[in-house]
């Protein structure tokens, strides 16, 4: 039997000096921060620049040349007393009601089916529900201004089939949004199902298994089991096309240009036209009273949320 | 236990080296006010670059022009017409290279002459937005000067402001009255007999006994263009929503006139409300129900390409007059070339424009017969009245006009535009009150008082005070 010689210990390294400690140290702590730099400059060049830009020129009457003179809360005073202001967001909130529940309710249904193993060609169906919402919105809204054409269009031409009267779908103050509505819930439903899939298919099938055992009809599962289980996924969907449908921009401009009567004049809309009319102290001003309502709306949820939890 | 409190003491900031909340509030506070002061235009007062240079006249080049200059245009047929041009103006200036550009104007000319950066040297722009750039835009009394007596007054008169003259005057787009020959000579009408709006009154009824339920006058269901089309009335009794010193001028009898007159058509059922060539206008244009088209020259474009069915059928005369013997035409939108004052080589762009404009070679291959518009681009007539002669047509008669000879109708309704005033920055925001009341008026809920009523202080209070 050999004994193995005992290993010596080592000699502790002697300790680096004090001027190499702290330059390690100052490494250590800058690393992070040499890391999310590029991200930093980007963001104070491409966000943060712009802000600040858009802030200073909403307490400006600066139209896109000259020297802008400084009119203090002038731009906002003069918005909140506008009738064309809270005309666009009394549009937007409009909007807000037609689009935001139908669909919530619509892709969960759709979600649902689609979700189910037991269903043929699920594979097709997804990508058919994604197709509206890939196609360039411009070639949509002029499929839309043809079909819904007051004279001429497919809609009308089949109500006529069954006895009913032309309705002016884009033309009318009472048909232009529920028109406009519709156009965004077909283009969009299909992203809020691929979101809402993404929720379900986290959902654990014991439950569901349990649920029957229990004697849990289709309704009841999906009432007492899935909307509470995916509630936050539902809470996300439902903050996204809030803000999708206060920016709401280009389904008004192509469709109806913001008419009849700027009845489809959004929030975004009404932006658009400020900054479009070298108006753009008053559109930066607007710009910022969009984004508090926004954000206002999206706490509101976050809270609702919150209180379900 | 003295001398020790039961909550732990805050520790002393000053103790630690470390900012309170308050501080790090402070900070940041000055930090945001810091950034604010160094983001965004200048502001009077400031000494920053945001305010444009004073306004200069453009001399133009002496000598052996050469260099290269940079030149918008809307992408189209247009394009494709002045890029055609280009070699028939080198053989003038061999030493001059267009960098000849297809732009989306209306979204990248505002940004580009805030900023500055590549500005081009001259750029095809509505006549409506003129004023709004002029800032940034040559003075070009000086060079248009020998020209000057030749040009239509109302395109002279579109782009001048505070005594300058921003813009290079392209097309005169003179307002023309369409009809359906075949339709109303069915129907018994004698066009020929229309000399006044309420003629055309009388006629739209004859046709409406001839055919029920039509609308043969057309209304415009687009506020824009509803409101262009007002000012091409309007136009022709002279006046304009804003006058010379840039005041409004909608309270007058001569909108109320005209408004009445639109209120008549509506009341009466006597027009078909829709938007400029929809598939509605369209399908009420090519059934005979619609039959009268007051309308720009443009217009003409319908029959050539939109109106297969009736091709052939339609025919261009001169507006009537809102009173015997008043003018026959009123203009309707159009174009002319501007010169930003940051371009590199302005003064190059001002002799292309010039040829394009002035010089027989120039204005020949813009509206002649090439080959993009083999019989000549007819949807205009050049402001230039030596090229806009009438016995010197540029472009052919029309098969869609049943061959008639349009150059004529239209040169002759150019010279009885009367002149008109500048078209404020404004104009397009005016819009969303004067248009859409007209809107609501076609549709019955306002009377013509009432449109003048309402419009007016809204547009006073919303677009000019604030301008």
């Amino acid at each position: 039997m050999t004994l193995a010689p005992a290993t010596r210990a080592a000699p502790a390294p002697a300790p680096p000096p004090p001027k190499a400690r702290r330059a390690a140290h100052l490494r250590r702590r800058l690393a992070p921060y040499v890391f999310v730099a590029p991200f930093i400059a980007l963001f104070a060049a491409f966000s943060i620049y712009p802000m600040l830009f858009t802030l200073r020129l909403s307490f400006t009457d600066w139209r896109g040349s000259g020297t802008a003179q400084w009119v203090g809360w002038g731009n906002y005073t003069y918005l909140l007393g506008s009738e064309a202001f809270w005309s666009s967001l009394g549009n937007s909130a409009m909007l807000w009601l037609l689009v935001v529940p139908v669909q919530m309710v619509l892709a969960l249904l759709i979600a649902v089916c689609l979700n189910n193993a037991k269903l043929r060609l699920r594979g097709v169906y997804r990508v058919s529900y994604l197709v509206p919402f890939v196609t360039p919105l411009v070639a949509v809204a002029q499929i839309w201004v043809v079909l819904f054409d007051q004279d001429y269009g497919a809609v009308n031409q089949i109500l006529s089939v069954v006895g009913l009267p032309d309705v002016g779908w884009l033309t009318t103050t009472t048909w232009a949004k529920p028109t406009l509505a519709l156009l965004f819930i077909w283009k969009t439903t299909g992203f809020i199902v691929v979101i809402l899939l993404s929720g379900l298919q986290s959902l654990d099938e014991t439950l569901y298994e349990a649920a029957e055992i229990d004697g849990a009809g289709t309704l009841r599962k999906l009432w007492s089991l899935t909307v509470p289980l995916i509630r936050r996924t539902l809470a996300f969907a439902g903050v996204m096309q809030t803000l999708a449908v206060f920016q709401m921009f280009a389904e008004p401009f192509v469709v109806t240009q913001g008419g009849p009567y700027n009845s489809t004049t959004t929030a975004g809309f009404l932006l658009y036209k400020h900054i479009n009319q070298a108006d753009l102290g008053t559109g930066a001003a607007n710009s910022f009273l969009l984004v508090v309502v926004v954000m206002l709306l999206s706490l509101l949820f976050v809270r609702l949320l919150r209180s379900e939890d | 236990m003295t001398g020790m409190s039961a909550v732990p003491a805050r520790p002393d900031s000053s103790a630690t080296g470390r900012l309170s909340r308050r501080q790090m509030n402070g900070l940041l506070v000055a930090a945001l006010a810091g950034a604010l002061a160094a983001c965004g235009p200048s502001i009077n007062g400031d000494s920053g670059s945001g305010g444009a240079a004073k306004t200069d006249l453009l001399k133009a080049p002496t000598g052996d022009p050469s260099g290269e200059i940079v030149i918008w245009d809307r992408s189209g047929d247009l394009f494709k017409v002045f890029k055609a041009a280009i070699p028939a103006f080198n053989q003038k200036y061999p030493n001059i290279k267009v960098r000849h550009e297809a732009v989306d104007i209306d979204a990248k000319l505002q940004n580009t002459l805030i900023t500055g950066t590549d500005v081009p040297d001259g750029v095809f722009l509505d006549d409506a937005k003129v004023g709004g750039f002029s800032e940034y835009l040559w003075d070009l009394k000086d060079v248009l000067k020998p020209y000057l007596p030749d040009i239509a007054p109302q395109k002279v008169a579109v782009s001048s402001l505070g005594g300058g003259i921003y813009g290079v005057p392209y097309d005169l787009d003179p307002g023309l009255l369409f009809y359906n020959e075949k339709a109303l000579k069915a129907a018994g009408v004698d066009v020929e007999a229309i000399e006044t709006y309420d003629d055309l009154l009388a006629a739209a009824r004859k046709y409406q006994e001839y055919r029920p339920g039509s609308g043969p006058i057309h209304l415009e269901q687009s506020a824009f263009l509803g409101q262009l089309q007002l000012e091409m009335f309007a136009g022709q009794l002279g006046t304009a929503l804003a006058g010379g010193d840039g005041q409004l001028q909608l309270d007058s009898p001569a909108y109320t006139k005209i408004l009445t007159w639109l209120d008549t058509v509506s009341k009466e059922k006597l027009g078909t409300r829709a938007e400029y060539l929809t598939p509605g206008d369209v399908g009420a244009l090519e059934s005979g129900d619609q039959v009268f088209y007051p309308w720009a020259i443009w217009f003409s474009y319908a029959p050539q390409q939109q109106l297969p069915k009736t091709s052939g059928d339609w025919r261009a005369m001169p507006l009537p007059a809102w009173e015997p013997g008043g003018a026959r035409s009123g203009a309707m939108g159009g174009s002319s070339f501007v010169l930003p004052k940051a371009g590199a080589n302005s003064g190059l762009a001002w002799l292309f424009y010039e040829f394009l404009m002035f010089d027989e070679a120039g204005y020949e291959a813009v509206w002649g017969p090439n080959d993009v518009y083999p019989q000549g681009l007819n949807t205009s007539i050049p402001s230039y009245r030596p090229a806009a002669n009438p016995d010197k047509p540029l472009f052919k008669p029309l098969e869609a006009l049943g061959g008639q000879d349009l150059w004529a109708t239209a040169t002759a309704a150019g010279l009885q535009i009367p002149a008109g005033a500048a078209i404020p920055a404004w104009w397009s925001g005016a819009v969303d009150y004067l248009g859409n009341d007209l809107q609501r008026m076609l549709d019955g809920d306002l009377t013509p008082a009432q449109v003048i009523d309402q419009a007016g202080p809204d547009i006073q209070k919303n677009l000019i005070d604030r301008s």
